[in-house]
């Protein structure tokens, strides 16, 4: 019926699997993150120093470039792990401002209209609905972390004159788990606590709280209680220290600071679930009524 | 097997049984359910779509369980919830298509069936204006043409007529008249309103303090009701009533020829005028009494013990 007929119809066609509903949250949630201009500028921002990053590789690589530079240039620049890692670091806290403007927008248009009970009154579920915001937040942070530093990884690759990149596919490696473990945090991070607040720019603040202040607090506690467990508490050391050792450089100062791997994998778990429960109180078509 | 099933459907929410013992099969095309505020009326929607678990019994929806079969069941049903719920950020038939492709359209007809759903409910000269800019009759609408787009078996409608002025709602109800008439669409509409019900319903389940107070088919129930009479008569009525009870109408004459009579199924009121006519009484008014709904309604809030004759189980 062409829509000039203004009568009620009913609808016969096919109807799609129900898992691909979840795939439908993830792409409405995606073009909503990447309607806003500012989420286009953070992404070209991002993307800075990348562009700078792969001059670098250029530079390091051309013998011409380096002789027109003479000795004080890129000459020195090693690419290798460590340098890596540097981008890693940099893309990884760019990610983060991208996920603290991007996040709010996938859940507080939901939740300031009250659209769960409609939401959730299709085939989908509570685990689907965030699955879906989890995939499309997840998505855009790609984009600034694990997908261009494996572009510059392979481009060094093909630049340079040495086999490169078969000997440091370990780094490849690295890079990719580090980039995914951090994105996957800051997605349900941003996730979980985008649904206590009905304001975007709330939200975007407290993801930023979420993961320096309780840095702040602990590095008081291990200053004031002469222990490295405060630390982890701090979520920009725990990372560094994971991401040091994914990609086999050891970053630390202070070796009696280091925190055992199963100890930062433990904590981040417990976040997780720490995140998980409170999307599991907020995400609800009804409010749950006590007493 | 009817729209909906309870078999002693018992729900709580904390500890407050909002639920208790709900028994009954509803079979009409448009269900009304109807109740006091706080009768459970919502508490019911929410069961049968699955968002409250049922610590007793079990309530099922075309013969699927409303816990266990839950996504096959929303899949099949378009809900429009009482409150405020939509996405303001979003242009209406983005809205609308998102909401139908979530209900298992393809992106192509999904499109297709929001710019149909939203010019069915009248609201296809502003679908391109964001939601958060709506009136409150357009948001009910609006709540209306997604619960429509992707053709559902079962439409439930949880106060329809909220906060709308008269046109608006008028608007509303001949809206649910026409879906009504198309024929696809089994409706279950909650409402406080007894003119919304009566004007769009023909069965009723009216709850009272979480169980059932009754549950009928409106059209029948007027019918048992129908046959009381009041007349306002000049003439002879003595010798009249005495014709009219070999008809065999129950009579009861009154002073100043009023007569009040209950007529059996087979007589007609044509008959009462043919009679007087032969005896030369003039009958100056009569008042038939048809039942309405809202005393099905009163009579159901009343009847605290009459509850169990009143549920066809």
């Amino acid at each position: 019926m062409s829509i000039h007929k203004h009568d009620y119809r009913a609808y016969t066609g096919k109807v799609t699997p129900v898992w691909t509903r979840v795939l439908v949250l993830a792409r409405y949630g995606y073009a909503e993150a990447w309607s806003s201009k500012i989420t286009v500028g953070i992404f070209v921002f991002s993307l800075l120093p990348c562009i700078v990053t792969l001059f670098g590789i250029y530079l390091a690589n051309n013998p011409m470039a380096r002789a027109l530079l003479g000795n004080g240039g890129p000459r020195g620049l090693a690419i290798d792990a460590r340098f890596f890692l540097s981008v890693l670091q940099v893309q990884c806290w760019l990610a983060l401002v991208l996920a603290s403007w991007v996040a709010p927008r996938l859940i507080t248009y939901d939740l300031a209209d009250n659209a769960m009970p409609i939401l959730l009154s299709h085939p989908i579920s509570r685990f689907g609905y965030v699955l879906g915001k989890f995939i499309a937040l997840f998505a855009s942070l790609s984009f600034v972390t694990w997908i261009p530093i494996l572009i510059l990884f392979v481009y060094e690759g093909y630049a340079s004159p040495l086999p490169w990149a078969g000997a440091n596919l370990s780094v490849a490696g690295g890079l990719f788990v580090g980039a995914l473990i951090w994105i996957a945090f800051l997605s349900i991070l941003g996730l979980a606590l985008s649904s206590w607040v009905k304001w975007r720019i709330v939200a975007t603040g407290i993801i930023f709280a979420a993961v320096f202040v309780p840095a702040g607090v602990g590095g008081i506690m291990s200053a004031v209680l002469r222990t490295k467990w405060g630390f982890l508490l701090n979520i920009p050391y725990m990372m560094t220290t994971l991401w040091g050792r994914l990609l086999g450089v050891s970053i630390l100062v202070h070796p009696d600071r280091s925190l055992p791997t199963s100890a930062i994998a433990v904590m981040l778990i417990l976040a997780c679930f720490l995140c998980l429960a409170m999307l599991n109180a907020r995400i609800r078509a009804r409010e749950v009524v006590r007493g | 097997m009817g729209v909906i099933d309870l078999d002693g459907l018992e729900v709580r929410l904390g500890n407050r049984t909002v639920l208790n013992g709900l028994t009954g099969t509803m079979q009409g095309h448009a269900i009304g359910l109807l109740g006091p505020n706080g009768a459970g009326k919502s508490t019911l929607i929410n069961t049968l779509l699955g968002f409250h678990l049922p610590s007793r019994g079990s309530a099922r929806v075309f013969g699927l369980d409303a816990h266990h079969d839950r996504a096959q069941i929303r899949g099949a049903i378009g809900y429009m919830p009482e409150n405020d719920s939509f996405i303001g950020n979003m242009s209406g038939v983005r809205f609308v298509r998102y909401m139908a492709e979530l209900a298992g359209l393809p992106a192509q007809e999904a499109l297709e069936r929001a710019h149909e759903a939203l010019f069915c409910v009248g609201l296809g000269e502003v679908r391109y204006r964001k939601v958060s800019t709506y009136s409150l009759g357009m948001k009910q609408l609006i709540k209306l043409a997604q619960a429509l787009a992707h053709g559902p078996r079962l439409l439930i409608l949880d106060e329809p007529t909220n906060g709308l002025d008269p046109i608006a709602r008028q608007r509303m109800i001949q809206l649910i008249k026409d879906i009504r008439k198309e024929g696809s669409v089994r409706l279950l509409i909650s409402s406080h309103l007894l003119r919304d019900i009566d004007e769009t319903c023909d069965e009723v389940l009216i709850l009272k303090d979480g169980r059932i107070a009754s549950l009928c088919n409106i059209e029948e129930e007027r019918r048992s009701n129908r046959s009381f009479i009041e007349l306002e008569t000049v003439g002879a009525t003595e010798h009249f009533s005495v014709s009219i009870r070999g008809l065999g109408c129950e009579c009861a004459c009154f002073p100043g020829g009023r007569i009040k009579l209950v007529i059996p199924e087979h007589v007609e009121t044509r008959d009462l005028y043919t009679i007087a006519s032969e005896q030369g009484v003039q009958i100056r008014r009569m008042n038939l009494r048809r039942d309405s709904l809202e005393d099905i309604f009163l009579r159901a809030m009343d009847s605290e013990t009459g509850r169990a004759a009143n549920v066809n189980s």
